[in-house]
C-alpha cells in the first residue's frame, strides 16, 4: 500500500558547497553534545572527569558557544547572500512554539530561581516566551530559525563557563525533593541541546527553505528510531550480560558409555556387553528447584508451571478464538451482534492484566478448589489470550481472497466443507502466527498469575501433570490407563514472571544474581516465542508473494 | 466484505434441534458453574454428548451453532468481568459512597478503621500516565513515521521487528531493572529521599508503551492511499511536506487511536509500578512533585491482595471497577474514532 517514495533529489540538487559544510561541522558538535549528556546519565563520565585536560562541563559549555557561534555566523552569511541559500518568509510557527517554549523555561528558570522572584517569574517568562516566539517567526527563515537557537546555545555556555552552574552547583526545586547537581544539569542541557543544536543545523546546511525543514525533520526523526533501536539492543544485552554467568553456573556435559545388550558367552565364561556412546547434561538452573542441599537452586518448577500455563491457555483460548474468528468473517451478517463483539474482543484486548487476575479470583478461584490453581491460571490467561486470538484469525481470514470461496461453492462444496478444506487451511499460517505471539504475551505476564496461580515463592519441584503410565490390572476393564494428573492441576504452581516477582519481594541482597539469572530465562522464553511468531510470518509472508 | 452465506444460502434461517439442545445445554453449564459449580459436570457432559451426535449427524449445522456459542463466548466474558467485579466492589462502594474517589484530603487509606479513599492512587495513576505519554506519543509517532515512510527497506525490516520484541519484554523485567537500576539511581544522583518515584514508574511505563503507539500508529499511516500522497508530491512538495500535510492529517484518527491505546496500556501496567513504587496511600507533597512516592490502581492491587480480606478486598475490586471503566472507555473512544478514519478513506483500507 505504501507508495515507494525514495526522494528524487538527484534532479533538484542544488550546491550549498560552504554553508552544507558549516552545517555538518555543527551537526557534528551537536550530536556530540548529545552524546556526552548520554554518557553522563550512564555514569560513563562525570561533570569533572578530565577530557584532554579540560573537565567535560568546560568541553560541554565550549560546544554550546560553538554551536552559539556558528549559528550566528550562519544567520550572518545567509542574511547578507554569501552562501547559497533558499530560506523562505518566516521559520514557521511550529518551530516559532519551539523556540518559545524553550525561551519561557529557560527565563522562568532564570527569574525564579537566580532573581528570586517567587510567584512573580510567570511574567517575564510569558513575556520571554511570546517576545522569542515573534522573533522566531517574524524575520526571514535564515535569521527567524537560527538565532533563537543561537540565543539559546550562547547562554548556556556562558552559563557553564562562567562558573554560574559549576561542579559544586546544587539545585533543590521541592523542599525535601530531589536535588540537581551540574551532572543533571548537564544532561538535561545537553540532552535537549544537543537535539535543537542538530536540528537548527540540519536545516541551516540544506539551505533553509522546505529541503531544509525536510533535513532537520528527518535527522530528529531517525535519532529516534536509532534509539528506539538502541534501547531494545541495551536492554536485551544488559540482561544476557547480568544473568548469563548465574544461569549457565554449573553446566556440566559428558560422555559415557551405555549398555544397550548384553548376553552370557558361554565359551569365555562372562557376559558380553555392548555399549553406545550417550550423553550426558546436567543444567542446574533449569533443570533444579530450590532446595537446602542445592549446590545451585534453579528455576525448574517456574519453567514447568509457564508451560502448563501457556499449554492450556492454548487448548481453552485457540479453538474458541478461531471459531469465533470464522463465525465473524464466514457467516455473521454484519449487524449488531458483530458490532457488539467487536466491541467486546477490543474491550478484552485492552483490559489491563490485573483485572483479569481480579475476576480469577472472584468468579474462578471460589470455583475451582477455592485455592490458587493452575487451572484457574490457565482459565484466564486463556481469557486474556482469547481477544488477541480472535482478532489476528479474522485478520487472516478476511485476506483469504473471495475467488477461494467462489471457486468451491462452484464446484457444488457446502458452505462448512469450504470453510473446513479451503479457507480455514489457507489462513492458517496467519492464524498460527497470531497465536504464537500472543502467546509470547501472555508467558510473561505477572499480574494475574500473582493472583490466581502462585504459590510459594521458592518452589523445590514443578507441577508433575503429565504422567502417562499403562499397566494391567486384575479388574474390569483390566487396564489401567493415565495421561495426566488432574491433583497438581488445582495446586498452586510458580511460573517464570511470578518466580522473578517472589525474588525481588523475597528481598534481593542474597538472590540477586539468582534473580537475574530468572530474568535472564524469562527474556529468552518469551522472546524466542516472537522471534519464532516473526520467523515465520515473514516465511508465511515471503511464500505468498513467490 | 460480503460473506458466501449471501450466495450459498444453506442453513434454511430454522432453528432445528440440533441447535436448541446445544444452545440449552451450552446455557446450563454455564448457569451451574456460575450457581452450582459441584453440578456443573453433568449439563457439560450433556453439551458433548448433543456435540458429538451432532456431529456425527448434522455437521453443517452443528459446526455453525458451536461457532455462534464461541463467538457468543467473548461477550459473555467481557460482560462476566463487568459484572463480578461490580458486585465484589459493592460493599466498598456502601461504606465510602462517593468519597471512594472524592475525597480529596487524607488520611484516605486504612483497613483497620475501614477508610478506603482511592483518590492518592488515581493521582499516582494520573501521573505516571501523563509521563508515560508525553514519552510514548511524541516518539511513538516520529517512530511510526519513520517506519513508514523515511526508513530505506532495509532498516524497516529490522525495525518493525525490533519494535514488536520490545512489546514482548515482560513487564516484570521492566519492573526488575527499574527497581535494581533506576530507583538506586535517583537515590544516589537525584537525593530522592525514597525508594521508589513517580517519574521512575512514569519513565518505565513509557517506554512500555511506545511499541503499542508505534505499531498502531504505523498501521494508520500505511493505510494512507498511494495516490493522495503522490498528488501532493507531484505538485512539488518535498517527502516532509507531504507527509505533515497530507499523510499525518489523512491518518490522524488513526494516530489518536494509537495515542488512546497507549494512554490504556500506561493505566493498565501493573508489575512496573508493583515493583518500582514504595506503596504509600498518600498524596506527593507537593501534588505536583513527581520525585515523590505515592500509588497507583494497579499497584495497590497486587501489593494488597494478599493480605486483603472482607471489605478491603472489596475496596481492591472497587480500584479494579475504576481502572476497568477508565480503558474500556478509552477502548470504545479510539475503536469509534478509527471507525471514522476508515469511513473518511473509503471503505476498506
Amino acid at each position: 500500500m505504501a507508495v515507494d517514495s525514495t526522494p528524487t533529489n538527484d534532479l533538484v540538487q542544488e550546491g550549498t558547497g560552504r554553508l552544507q559544510t558549516i552545517g555538518y561541522v555543527l551537526q557534528a558538535v551537536a550530536l556530540l553534545v548529545l552524546v556526552a549528556s548520554f554518557a553522563l546519565l550512564f555514569e560513563v563520565v562525570d561533570a569533572q572527569s578530565l577530557v584532554a585536560g579540560q573537565s567535560v562541563l568546560t568541553w560541554m559549555g565550549l560546544g554550546f558557544g560553538v554551536l552559539g557561534l556558528g549559528f550566528v555566523a550562519v544567520a550572518g552569511l545567509s542574511r547578507a547572500d554569501l552562501v547559497e541559500s533558499t530560506p523562505i518568509k518566516s521559520a514557521g510557527v511550529g518551530a516559532g512554539i519551539v523556540y518559545a517554549l524553550i525561551g519561557f523555561v529557560v527565563v522562568g528558570l532564570v527569574s525564579s530561581q537566580t532573581l528570586g522572584l517567587q510567584t512573580l517569574w510567570v511574567i517575564p517568562a510569558i513575556l520571554a516566551g511570546g517576545l522569542v516566539f515573534l522573533g522566531a517567526v517574524y524575520p526571514r527563515e535564515d535569521i527567524g530559525s537560527t538565532l533563537p537557537a543561537a540565543g539559546f546555545m550562547v547562554f548556556a555556555g556562558t552559563t557553564f563557563l562562567t562558573g554560574t552552574i559549576g561542579l559544586d552547583w546544587t539545585w533543590q526545586p521541592i523542599p525535601n525533593g530531589a536535588v540537581f547537581d551540574a551532572s543533571m544539569a548537564l544532561i538535561v542541557t545537553g540532552f535537549f541541546g544537543g537535539l535543537l543544536g542538530a536540528w537548527t543545523a540540519a536545516r541551516a546546511g540544506n539551505g533553509f527553505g522546505s529541503r531544509g525543514r525536510q533535513s532537520g525533520a528527518y535527522l530528529l526523526v531517525s535519532v529516534n528510531a536509532v534509539a528506539m533501536a538502541a534501547l531494545l539492543f541495551a536492554l536485551v544485552t544488559f540482561v544476557a550480560v547480568r544473568g548469563w554467568a548465574p544461569m549457565t553456573r554449573g553446566i556440566k556435559t559428558g560422555i559415557f558409555w551405555e549398555p544397550v545388550y548384553w548376553f552370557y558367552f558361554q565359551p569365555i565364561q562372562e557376559y558380553v556387553i555392548f555399549q553406545i556412546p550417550g550423553l550426558w547434561f546436567y543444567w542446574p538452573f533449569t533443570m533444579e528447584g530450590a532446595a537446602l542441599m542445592n549446590d545451585i537452586n534453579g528455576v525448574a518448577p517456574a519453567i514447568i508451571g509457564t508451560f502448563w500455563l501457556v499449554v492450556g491457555a492454548i487448548l481453552f483460548a485457540v479453538p474458541l478464538g478461531v471459531g469465533a474468528a470464522v463465525f465473524l468473517t464466514e457467516y455473521a451478517e454484519q449487524g449488531r451482534f458483530t458490532q457488539l463483539v467487536e466491541i467486546s474482543t477490543n474491550g478484552l484486548w485492552s483490559t489491563p492484566s490485573i483485572v483479569y487476575g481480579l475476576f480469577g479470583l472472584a468468579l474462578l478461584v471460589p470455583r475451582l478448589g477455592n485455592s490458587n490453581s493452575i487451572l484457574t491460571g490457565m482459565l484466564v490467561l486463556g481469557f486474556m489470550l482469547l481477544p488477541l486470538v480472535v482478532i489476528t484469525s479474522r485478520e487472516s481470514l478476511k485476506s483469504v481472497p473471495d475467488e477461494y470461496r467462489d471457486a468451491s461453492a462452484a464446484l457444488g462444496v457446502s458452505q462448512w466443507q469450504t470453510i473446513k478444506s479451503v479457507v480455514l487451511p489457507a489462513a492458517m499460517p496467519g492464524v498460527i502466527t497470531g497465536v504464537i505471539l500472543g502467546v509470547g504475551r501472555i508467558a510473561g505476564e505477572t499480574a494475574p498469575i500473582l493472583l490466581v496461580t502462585g504459590g510459594s515463592p521458592f518452589p523445590s519441584t514443578g507441577a508433575d501433570i503429565f504422567d502417562p503410565r499403562f499397566a494391567f490390572t486384575g479388574q474390569f476393564p483390566w487396564v489401567s490407563l493415565n495421561i495426566v494428573n488432574v491433583d497438581p492441576l488445582l495446586q498452586p504452581s510458580s511460573a517464570l514472571p511470578y518466580q522473578l516477582y517472589a525474588v525481588i519481594s523475597a528481598g534481593l541482597s542474597e538472590n540477586l544474581s539468582f534473580a537475574w539469572g530468572t530474568a535472564l530465562v524469562l527474556l529468552l522464553v518469551v522472546l524466542g516465542f516472537y522471534a519464532i511468531g516473526i520467523a515465520s510470518r515473514a516465511y508465511f509472508r515471503r511464500k505468498l508473494q513467490a | 466484505m460480503s460473506t458466501i452465506s449471501d450466495r450459498v444460502q444453506i442453513g434454511t434461517g430454522r432453528p432445528s434441534v440440533v441447535s436448541a439442545a446445544l444452545a440449552m445445554t451450552i446455557a446450563a453449564t454455564v448457569l451451574a458453574f456460575l450457581v452450582v459449580p459441584g453440578l456443573t459436570v453433568y449439563p457439560l457432559v450433556a453439551f458433548m454428548v448433543v456435540a458429538a451426535y451432532g456431529w456425527y449427524a448434522h455437521q453443517e449445522e452443528t459446526a455453525r451453532s458451536l461457532m455462534f456459542v464461541m463467538t457468543a463466548s467473548t461477550v459473555l466474558i467481557l460482560a462476566l468481568i463487568t459484572v463480578y467485579l461490580v458486585v465484589k466492589s459493592i460493599p466498598a462502594f456502601r461504606i465510602m459512597g462517593v468519597d471512594i474517589v472524592l475525597k480529596t484530603n487524607g488520611p484516605f487509606w486504612n483497613p483497620r478503621e475501614k477508610l478506603y479513599a482511592l483518590f492518592p492512587m488515581i493521582w499516582g495513576t494520573l501521573i505516571t500516565t501523563l509521563i508515560a505519554i508525553c514519552i510514548a506519543a511524541p516518539l511513538g509517532v516520529a517512530g511510526a513515521l519513520f517506519i513508514s515512510e523515511i526508513a530505506p527497506r532495509w532498516a524497516r525490516e529490522l525495525l518493525k521487528p525490533a519494535v514488536e520484541m520490545l512489546a514482548g519484554i515482560p513487564s516484570i523485567v521492566y519492573g526488575f531493572i527499574g527497581f535494581v537500576i533506576i530507583n538506586p539511581y535517583m537515590m544516589n544522583e537525584l537525593s530522592v529521599s525514597t525508594f521508589g518515584s513517580l517519574i521512575a514508574v512514569g519513565i518505565v511505563i513509557g517506554v512500555m508503551a511506545l511499541p503499542t503507539v508505534v505499531s498502531v500508529a504505523e498501521d494508520a499511516i500505511a493505510s494512507v492511499p498511494g495516490p493522495m500522497k503522490d498528488g501532493s508530491l507531484a505538485l512539488g512538495a518535498t517527502n516532509w511536506q507531504t507527509m505533515t500535510d497530507v499523510t499525518i492529517p489523512a491518518a490522524f484518527s488513526g494516530v489518536t487511536a494509537a495515542v488512546l491505546l497507549g494512554v490504556g496500556r500506561a493505566i493498565g501496567e501493573t508489575m512496573a509500578a508493583t515493583v518500582i513504587l514504595g506503596h504509600a496511600q498518600v498524596l506527593p507533597e507537593p501534588l505536583y512533585n513527581v520525585f515523590g512516592n505515592t500509588e497507583t490502581l494497579t499497584s495497590l492491587i497486587a501489593s494488597q491482595y494478599g493480605i486483603a480480606s472482607g471489605s478491603q478486598l472489596s475496596a481492591l475490586f472497587a480500584a479494579g471497577v475504576v481502572l476497568f471503566v477508565t480503558v474500556l472507555v478509552i477502548s470504545i473512544a479510539s475503536q469509534r474514532i478509527e471507525a471514522r478514519m476508515k469511513q473518511k478513506l473509503g471503505g476498506e483500507v
